[in-house]
């Protein structure tokens, strides 16, 4: 996990062999047992005897083009290279011989000839090419000297991350095939050919290219032609802490590389572990290299008070701003009751900082008021797939996806938002799986190299329940789905198939709904209900809508008729927003239910926590956060406590959620950033990056995460200890030693964490819940032969349209989205370089509806809903249908929630924030002034920071 | 803009249940409420039952009244 | 009375000396004018054929200037051949494969169905699959591409792979110095290799075919896509095959000038919409080719053979040849040579028959010094070796190869030293650049010899080549690499004197 010396993760050479079958080989007289289609270099390896390589390693496929592998194998003929050859039962081989070591001298010779003298790799120790060179002992170079071919190349440093020095190329193609097998992007190529071969970016520059900046290509690079900028500027790192990415919900195992100069400890790098079960050696451009926001001048690493939001900032000591807290929030429950308080849990922290606020609500404060950022994204899964298979979570591990026959992507793109899981999915496409994209938007999977969509049914946004109930409609008519899975595992199957077969479910009746073609939605329901394999994948794009619960419900439906559930390649698999929603989720962050999704109106689940927490608890549930909101402007609710959450930035109709932070009397906020909402805010707690926590994060697959300190938090405490000392000053004593002893209660008093420790997970590297003693090592497959509520249930989805619809004086409908370089609000991005890329949010505009509006690519757009209008700049794109424009929600300036409604899911009030109807035109040039005015007010504002 | 937020969002569930028969209805409406709604929200939409207020869903008043 | 019939070659090396302004002329002098492929005797083009009552008489080298004389069959007209069926250069060759190149109208349909065509196809279409593999099997037909590899080994395995899709593809990037009998063969007489195509994808269970054409032959695409879509307009190809139940389909993929494309994988890349390189093997594309899917991987002549072989049995094919090099061989006589063109004769000729008989020597009249066979990858031929008979395993005995049958003649003004030179330079500029042996010591290897040009260091760097060829045979990943030293190790083998001499001379300075 963590290693006080650095070493580089261990590099067999080729992938592992899957095959069914077990080979004996014998390899320089050691015997080593391997299974069928394990090359002879990694059973050599795996043998203890490793054979020189350059362009060999274990995530790329073998090629064979270095030469420097060449085994001897008794009765073959010749030296096969030993990646690309694969073992066979009894094999014989011989990793040196005289023939061998000339052979190698020879080929390394050969390299040195065309690499600089001085190498600078060297200086940087980051050479497997220096250090083979070393082993196999050339003595001399003979050839003439002549001048290395690429010595002149220009040194590329275009990208903010990384440089590439073709000088120091030895042209093994590692970092082309990165791009291509591993990321799918297929940005690098080799160009021309023979001694002119050349890696580039497809004849630009980095930056220029559609190089995605995944790092792929860097860490497949044996020498330093491609290296990060932060190893040049800080030299190789000295030690390694294994730790998870913040970022996305598919988080991402990650080697922090660090070197502690004299006390000064900085991370030289991140590098994606191959160890990692969700991303298996992958990253994208935020978790490799967007950490720099930790150590951002903005940081704020003092507590601080104010008695107005009019005042200035006070600095105080810890202490202070822990007693004003309590102080502040006792005496709003003695004039305005119990319930006049509560917490918000954040899905950026990690499963012990979010248990111990909803155990501080629960218990100290007393009430059920605890909600989480959740809300805002996820908790329409968290509702459907309750009901439907009786447990808030996805059904698979994302390796699944590799055994998927027909892939069925709604209301996400992964290819910005999950880039990680999106390399998986493209890998499996490029295989052959079929594609089926529900999405307004033309995403880029719909086509992209190597990746074409069997079918874009670019549906109108808010109709998602039409259309997977037309889905299903087809299945069940046309006799595709599975009767004898439905009879033996569902329940409600007979009503459920009387709804669903009824005509006004059929594709020919919803098109002037959904705008989908029916014969479209047919041909693509049929692909889907006749696949041996068949999985939906899907995001917010479902769940933030008025009907996203429904949604989530009527894509259960779907594939419990077609029997796609409880085995690999199936399922229904939510793509998470941020990196903690599914633990903060599992931790009883929703106000109706404790840890482990358990209602608190349940007596014995109650109990559990009440003899464990020594107080009484509420049996009735408590506020979410709009209903915090509306309780605020209606006097009953007057403080709250934040954890990590932008409410002013992030959550819909700006103007609502502003009037309802300024009607409360104590808004105490913990975070690493003074962001929107801090402007409403009475105490600021600072909090703690990643790079700082101790705990564990649970990715969109249930998979339980370590996140490892790399230095010590730099503002002095722990987050959980913050927590637990607000609630000891407010006279409910509350105290951990560390964060493990937190994951022990939650491990005790949660069933689906029964064998879940820091210890376990250590040894395990990670685990997917349930983790118990049916499931000692954890779960990647749910529901397989019986699902968690027993039977599965199916649910009558009724489709029942949105209130919010375009009309004369707002024809459009605004859909937001987010892209791969910015997460989120921005908070952490905007604060690296990952603004080199995008600096603003963009409105997308089909082209008939620009022109008719005389807008064209680069113009300052006015965009206005019933609640709100904001201004920026427009690209006209036909990847929008006509009639719905889209929007990213990075940038605050952008405020794109000024213009979102406050309708939201009819079972969890997730907001509907894809559904808004809007109209834009074009701004006048008094407006270009005010936003350059704002955007320059807003850099001032978040100092140094965008 | 003037609806309560409890009656907008009580108008909202008992729409998804508004095609079964009206003591499923009410009865799925009631036990989403019990299950979802914090006891201050009740009140506010009982309130606006007591109040007669126009905008109540027909289902949802005699749903609220089963709470 | 009736015009003259006359016969103008449309193939690309008798347009390259003016057929088409001969043809021109001929047309404006009334006679008519058909168009055939080559005859082969490259060295008579623009060779003119006039029909008469004695047969097609030839002239050769015909101008505009010859046309009245050629259409009043002066036999006393220099060029004059006689009748060219009778002439010894073509009556002395064993024409199977290269049977109605000249002969035909390329294109026409007809034509074909009269001089036998079809007929394999007819019959291979009432045998079973199987049979029609252990057919090619019984001929001992070897890949005609240069490795020699048995072709009915190889239809074997894709036949018996089970798999939803299976390709046929052609490999017509006939990139090797002093080769061009798959052009010839494909301006010439095109529905022989559509019919050997249809015949493999028959018997190993394909429904797709590609040949895969080099961008710089661009008479042969023309040609090939018409008798194509005759092809399919007759009902040779397509859904039904000639009323069969058969499916298969025919596409020509144009190439983008790399001569390593012609290497059967870098090919299948190209294919694929890829950068040409080299895969690594395993696997085999017998068992997983292009796009993934079991893949028949053959040159031009090879399946050119195969119409034959179906018609007449694979047994008969096998009577001919000798050893285990059994048919006839393309041989294609060029360089420095009087006579160049097109010699098809059973395997065990000699080089010295082929050279001098039909050759005639070298063209500039000057002895023989060296003989390049197989290709810029082949071996240099000494004088003394010209006796050996043309067979895989006798060449392969001498160090040297038979190849695609390209036959390349130098006089003794030839420095061997430069042509070691030149097979490095050619392989670092047409190497795909994968592997090291072959990327790198392809330009070492010039450098180096650039020494040995300049007489420096002469004995260690001779010294320092063998070595490099040791890396580059032993360890290059495919045969572009592989067999770059074959030319330079026989040229510093027969000819040491032009390496050595250079050392004395700079020693005399």
């Amino acid at each position: 996990m963590t290693a006080d010396i650095y070493t580089p993760e261990r590099d067999l050479g080729t992938p592992a062999g899957h095959g069914d079958a077990t080979l004996h080989v014998t390899i320089d007289g050691a015997t080593v047992d391997v299974p069928a289609g394990t090359s002879v270099m990694r059973a050599a390896a795996l043998a203890g005897r490793s054979v020189p390589k350059l362009c060999a390693t274990d995530t790329l496929a073998p090629f064979g083009s270095c030469r420097m592998c060449l085994v001897e194998v008794d009765g073959v003929r010749g030296t096969p290279a030993s990646c690309t050859t694969p073992c066979t039962d009894g094999m014989v081989v011989t990793t040196h011989s005289d023939e061998l070591a000339r052979l190698r001298r020879g080929v390394m010779e050969l390299y040195l000839t065309d690499h600089p003298a001085d190498c600078a790799g060297c200086a940087r120790g980051n050479c497997e090419m220096q250090s083979l060179a070393a082993t196999v002992g050339v003595a001399e170079i003979r050839y003439p000297r002549r001048e290395p071919a690429r010595q002149h190349a220009p040194y590329d440093e275009t990208n903010p991350y990384f440089a590439y020095d073709p000088a120091a190329c030895i042209v093994c193609s590692r970092c082309v095939r990165a791009c291509s097998e591993t990321q799918g992007t297929f940005a690098l190529t080799i160009a021309g050919r023979g001694n002119g071969s050349v890696v580039t970016p497809g004849g630009t520059d980095f930056f220029s290219s559609e190089c995605v900046s995944c790092g792929a290509c860097v860490q497949a690079c044996p020498t330093s032609a491609l290296t990060e900028k932060s190893v040049i500027q800080l030299g190789m790192p000295t030690r390694v802490v294994e730790t998870t990415c913040a970022y996305c919900g598919v988080g991402c195992t990650f080697r922090a590389e660090v070197s502690d100069h004299g006390g000064d400890t900085r991370v030289v790098r991140m590098i994606p572990s191959k160890a990692g079960g969700a991303n298996e050696g992958h990253s994208c451009v935020k978790g490799r290299f967007a950490y720099g926001y930790a150590h951002h001048p903005d940081r704020q690493l003092h507590p601080m008070v104010r008695e107005s939001i009019d005042d200035e900032w006070r600095v105080v000591s810890w202490e202070e701003a822990i007693a004003t807290v309590a102080s502040g929030f006792k005496a709003i429950q003695a004039k305005y009751g119990v319930g006049a308080i509560g917490g918000i849990t954040s899905s950026r922290c990690t499963d012990e900082e979010v248990y111990v606020v909803q155990q501080m609500v629960r218990a100290g404060f007393g009430n059920n008021n605890v909600d989480t950022c959740a809300r805002v994204c996820h908790s329409p899964t968290g509702y459907g797939l309750k009901q439907t298979f009786g447990t808030s979570a996805g059904t698979q591990d994302f390796a699944s996806v590799a055994d998927a026959d027909v892939i069925l992507l709604i209301g996400a793109n992964p290819t910005d938002a999950h880039p990680v899981f999106a390399s998986r999915m493209k890998r499996r496409l490029r295989e052959g799986a079929r594609l089926i994209v529900a999405d307004p938007r033309r995403i880029d999977l719909v086509r992209t190299p190597h990746v074409e969509a069997a079918y874009h049914l670019p549906l109108q946004p808010g109709t998602n329940v039409a259309f997977v109930n037309a889905m299903a409609h087809v299945a069940v008519t046309e006799g595709l789905h599975d009767e004898a899975f439905l009879r033996e595992r569902c329940e409600n199957v007979d009503g459920y198939l009387a709804f669903i077969s009824d005509p006004q479910h059929s594709p020919e009746a919803v098109e002037v709904i959904t705008g989908v073609p029916a014969a479209q939605l047919r041909e693509a329901a049929r692909l889907y209900a006749s696949a041996p394999n068949a999985a939906i994948y899907y995001g917010l794009g479902v769940t933030e809508h008025s009907q996203g619960s429904t949604m989530v419900m009527g894509m259960a439906n779907l594939a419990m008729i077609t029997g796609n559930i409880g085995r690999r390649g199936v399922g229904v698999n939510p793509l998470r927003g941020q990196n903690n929603v599914q633990g903060s989720c599992d931790m009883g962050s929703f106000p109706h239910e404790l840890p482990g999704y358990r209602h608190v109106a349940n007596d014995d689940v109650r109990g559990i926590y009440e003899q464990r927490w020594g107080r009484a608890l509420d049996p009735e549930p408590g506020l979410r956060i709009p209903n915090m909101f509306d309780s605020a402007l209606a006097g009953t609710f007057r403080g709250v406590y934040i954890q990590g959450e932008d409410l002013a930035q992030s959550d819909p109709n700006t103007q609502h959620v502003e009037a309802a932070l300024r009607a409360m009397d104590l808004v105490v906020l913990q975070d690493l950033f003074l962001n929107q909402t801090a402007r409403f805010a009475h105490v600021f707690l600072p909090g703690t990056s990643f790079l700082e926590k101790d705990g564990t994060f649970i990715n969109a697959e249930r998979r339980i995460n370590r996140v490892r300190p790399v230095f010590a938090p730099l503002q002095g405490k722990d987050e959980w200890q913050i927590t637990s000392e607000i609630a000891q000053a407010m006279g409910y004593p509350m105290h951990y030693d560390n964060a493990a002893q937190i994951m022990d209660e939650i491990a005790a008093t949660t069933p689906t964490f029964a064998g879940v420790s820091f210890a376990t997970l250590d040894a395990e590297g990670s685990m997917q819940w349930p983790v118990n003693a049916a499931a000692p090592h954890g779960t990647p497959t749910m529901h397989v032969n019986e699902f968690v509520r027993g039977k599965g249930n199916l649910v009558e989805t009724v489709y029942v349209p949105t209130t919010e619809r375009a009309n004369r004086r707002y024809p459009l409908i605004l859909t937001t989205g987010r892209i791969l370089t910015q997460y989120n609000v921005g908070a952490q991005t905007r604060r690296t370089e990952n603004n080199a890329w995008h600096l603003e949010d963009i409105l997308e505009i089909h082209p008939a509806d620009a022109e008719m509006r005389g807008i064209a690519t680069g113009d300052l757009v006015e965009l206005s809903s019933r609640v709100g209008s904001t201004t920026l700049r427009a690209h006209v794109s036909s990847r929008m249908p006509p009639g719905v424009v889209y929007t990213t929600f990075h940038h605050p300036v952008t405020g794109a929630n000024v213009v979102t409604t406050e309708n939201s899911d009819w079972a969890t009030n997730c907001p509907e924030y894809k559904v808004t109807a809007v109209q834009v035109g074009v701004a006048n040039v008094r407006r270009e002034t005010d936003l350059e005015a704002q955007r320059r007010q807003s850099t001032v504002e978040y100092a140094g920071t965008t | 803009m003037t609806t309560r937020p409890e009656v907008r969002m009580g108008n909202d569930i008992a729409r998804q249940f508004a095609h079964l028969s009206h003591d499923r209805a009410t009865a799925a409406i009631a036990g989403h409420l019990h299950m979802f709604w914090e006891p201050r929200m009740i009140r506010a939409l009982r309130g606006a039952v007591a109040a007669g207020d126009d905008d109540v869903d027909p289902l949802l008043r005699d749903a609220a009244a089963k709470l | 009375m009736s015009p003259v019939t006359t016969w103008v070659p449309q193939d690309a090396a008798a347009l390259s000396v003016g057929a088409d302004e001969v043809a021109a002329a001929l047309s404006a002098a009334g006679a008519q004018v058909r168009r055939n492929g080559s005859r082969g005797l490259l060295w008579a083009e623009p060779l003119v054929e006039v029909e008469s009552d004695a047969g097609r008489v030839g002239f050769a080298e015909v101008t505009p200037a010859d046309i009245p004389r050629v259409m009043a069959v002066d036999t006393a007209h220099p060029g004059y051949l006689g009748v060219v069926d009778d002439h010894p250069w073509l009556s002395g060759q064993q024409r199977v494969s290269f049977a109605r190149v000249g002969l035909v109208e390329p294109t026409s349909l007809s034509s074909y169905e009269e001089h036998d065509g079809w007929l394999g196809l007819r019959r291979a279409l009432s045998m079973s699959r199987a049979a029609v593999v252990e057919e090619v099997v019984a001929s001992g037909l070897r890949g005609r591409g240069g490795a020699g590899f048995p072709a009915g080994i190889k239809w074997r395995t894709v036949a018996e792979r089970d798999a939803p899709q299976k390709f046929v593809c052609c490999n017509f990037d006939e990139g090797d110095s002093g080769t061009f009998a798959d052009r010839m063969i494909v301006e010439g007489d095109p529905f022989t290799l559509i019919e050997g195509m249809a015949i493999a994808g028959y018997a190993v269970g394909a429904t797709e075919g590609y040949v895969y054409v080099r961008s710089e032959y661009p008479h042969a695409v023309a040609t090939l896509r018409h008798a194509i879509d005759l092809a399919y307009e007759q009902g040779f190809l397509g859904a039904d095959a000639l009323g069969s139940g058969v499916r298969f389909e025919l596409y020509v993929r144009v190439g983008a000038g790399a001569y390593i494309c012609g290497e059967e994988s870098s090919m299948l890349d190209s294919l694929e919409g890829k950068r040409g390189e080299v895969r690594a093997k395993p696997p085999i594309p017998a068992i997983s080719g292009l796009f993934g899917a079991p893949t028949l991987v053959n040159n031009v002549l090879t399946l050119c053979a195969v119409p034959a072989i179906l018609a007449s049995g694979g047994a008969a094919y096998a009577q001919l040849g000798r050893g285990r090099s059994l048919g006839t061989q393309v041989f294609q006589l060029a360089g420095n040579v009087a006579r160049g063109g097109i010699v098809e004769l059973p395997f065990g000729v000699t080089l010295r028959e082929l050279v001098e008989d039909w050759g005639g020597g070298t063209r500039s009249g000057r002895p023989v010094r060296a003989v390049q066979v197989g290709g810029p990858l082949g071996a240099y031929v000494a004088p003394h070796q010209l006796d050996t008979p043309m067979d895989y395993e006798e060449f392969a005995g001498i160090e040297a190869m038979v190849g695609h049958g390209g036959i390349v003649v130098f006089d003794d003004t030839v420095d061997m030293a430069r042509m070691a030179r030149f097979a490095f330079e050619f392989c670092s500029v047409e190497s795909c650049g994968k592997c090291t042996p072959c990327r790198l010591g392809s330009a070492r290897g010039v450098d180096v010899m650039d020494e040995v040009l300049a007489g420096r260091n002469v004995e260690a760097n001779l010294t320092l080549i063998n070595d490099l060829c040791e890396t580059m045979t032993k360890g290059s990943l495919c045969a572009m690499g592989g067999l770059t030293p074959m030319p330079v190790r026989s040229a510093l083998r027969h000819w040491p004197e032009d390496f050595e001499k250079r050392a004395q001379r700079e020693e005399v300075r």
